[in-house]
């Protein structure tokens, strides 16, 4: 079906105007799309403080209505290298969001980032009688219990927790 | 590859199955023909916590096997308590070991043990998390009082908040089909959220009460486990709950002939003696089953076959 007769498309037009409007296209950069709403705020806090991404530039866009989701954020960088383990970090705070690479304004690479399988080192276990965290020089182990629900299973203690209600352990901890 | 014995989690239906077959096995065995299987080899006995069966019948087991046993069960009288971390306990105790046996308070202990060792490493109890040698000896008695494990009405009494052999053994379960369950325990000694979750969602059927005697009737068996003092904030509140979980004779009149009753051990109050003459008391039998299921774990992770 092509995009003019779509039933959505006027929605999408509308949706990349006002996108267009706020954050202008970038000549190139990665733009991270179809960030859950009100999810922005922590991709941003997740990419900006990691080491060789202090100067980078960095636009931010909430609430923009999105077809599939309702309503999204979208964060425009102006690097086109992101190192793997803060896509990793974002793929924690915000899994299923689109990674686009933009060179000379055209998406040059697109790929969506899945909720990982294994989290090693990035969770501090809430559990306070876990083993981690007492023991120096361990490395944290988390994986995947329920992706839907964004449910992890500690490695070390077995004990399942929602990801929301773990703190992160940043690289510069 | 090196072979652990670290949680319930980590074993297929298939290899639990294989443990129960080969502690059978074990069991078959005359003491003469043991003896000699484990000869020059070296069990380590880390208890960083009190433990009296686990312990002894790990012990028991190696030294029958023709074994050696060398360890601790008090962390006053080592290194510990001058600092040294669990890791570099670990590292040294290797060095003089074939294998290593661990009790910790920390949940994930025997895990992180895992990382650094050598040689195969025995999770005996790990905080609150896994138990995985009391649930293989667990399933084991069941398997031999009623033939099979499958479909069985278990019914779970007492602490079920904190109890770790109770939360192992409730995973194993969970691997086999049709076993329903019936948890019995005071409010504040519920069973985790996340474990009636799991148990749920992998279709078994849950029944919750605060009635011991519920528990009692129409199970095939009843698991009981103490409940500590030391878990009530309020000592008044513990002598309440205490008295509606002991279990008694005459509590197990009109009881089927099959049915039993199956401790961890040590119990207080919570079984009074009268129960051990009947022919519901299966928990001197489940001890005696451990020493078998220890030597068939031993010999396993020491990759010796029979």
């Amino acid at each position: 079906m092509s995009d003019a007769r779509h039933p959505d498309s006027d929605d999408r037009r509308e949706s990349d105007r006002r996108t267009t409007e706020l954050i202008p296209k970038i000549e190139q950069g990665i733009v991270i799309d179809h960030i859950p709403a009100g999810r922005g705020v922590h991709v941003l806090a997740a990419v900006r403080g990691y080491p060789g991404m202090e100067n980078t530039l960095i636009s931010v866009g909430l609430n923009y209505a999105s077809t599939k989701l309702g309503k999204k954020d979208i964060l425009k960088l102006s690097t086109t290298n992101m190192p793997d383990e803060v896509i990793e970090h974002v793929a924690l705070v915000a899994p299923r969001v689109s990674i686009k690479r933009i060179c000379d304004y055209q998406v040059d690479k697109k790929y969506v980032i899945e909720f990982p399988q294994t989290i090693s080192n990035k969770l501090r276990c809430r559990n306070s009688n876990c083993i981690t965290n007492y023991e120096d020089r361990v490395t944290t182990v988390f994986r995947c219990f329920d992706s839907m629900t964004r449910q992890v299973k500690c490695g070390h203690c077995e004990r399942i927790f929602f990801l929301d209600e773990l703190d992160l352990i940043r690289a510069t901890d | 590859m090196r072979r652990d014995l670290i949680s319930i989690d980590d074993l297929t239906l298939a290899e639990l199955n294989d443990y129960l077959g080969f502690a059978a096995r074990v069991e078959s065995m005359s003491e003469t023909d043991k003896v000699t299987l484990l000869r020059g080899k070296v069990l380590a006995v880390m208890f960083f916590e009190p433990s009296t069966r686990t312990r002894l019948s790990f012990e028991t087991a190696m030294q029958r096997l023709g074994g050696g046993v060398v360890g601790f069960s008090d962390i006053l009288a080592t290194s510990v308590k001058k600092g040294e971390s669990f890791l570099d306990t670990i590292r040294t105790v290797e060095c003089y070991s074939d294998v290593l046996v661990c009790r910790h308070p920390k949940e994930g202990t025997a895990r992180l043990a895992t990382e650094v060792s050598r040689i195969p490493v025995i999770n005996a109890g790990d905080g609150t998390n896994q138990h995985p040698t009391q649930t293989l000896l667990d399933l084991y008695t069941l398997q031999k009082f009623f033939g099979k494990i499958d479909g069985l009405k278990i019914s779970f009494a007492g602490d079920l908040k904190y109890s770790r052999t109770v939360h192992s053994l409730l995973h194993a379960l969970m691997k086999y089909e049709g076993v329903e369950f019936i948890l019995a325990s005071p409010e504040l000694l519920e069973l985790p959220e996340y474990l009636k979750l799991e148990a749920r969602r992998r279709g078994h059927t849950l029944h919750e009460t605060r009635d011991l005697m519920e528990a009692v009737r129409g199970a095939d068996c009843l698991y009981m486990t103490r409940i500590q003092q030391e878990r009530f904030p309020d000592p008044i509140e513990y002598d309440m709950v205490k008295g509606a979980y002991v279990l008694n004779a005459a509590m197990l009149r009109g009881c089927p002939a099959h049915f039993k009753v199956l401790h961890p051990l040590p119990r207080l109050n919570e079984i009074a003696t009268d129960v051990d003459a009947t022919r519901h008391a299966g928990y001197f039998e489940q001890v005696l089953n451990g020493v078998y299921m220890r030597q068939a774990i031993l010999l396993d992770v020491l990759e010796v076959t029979l």
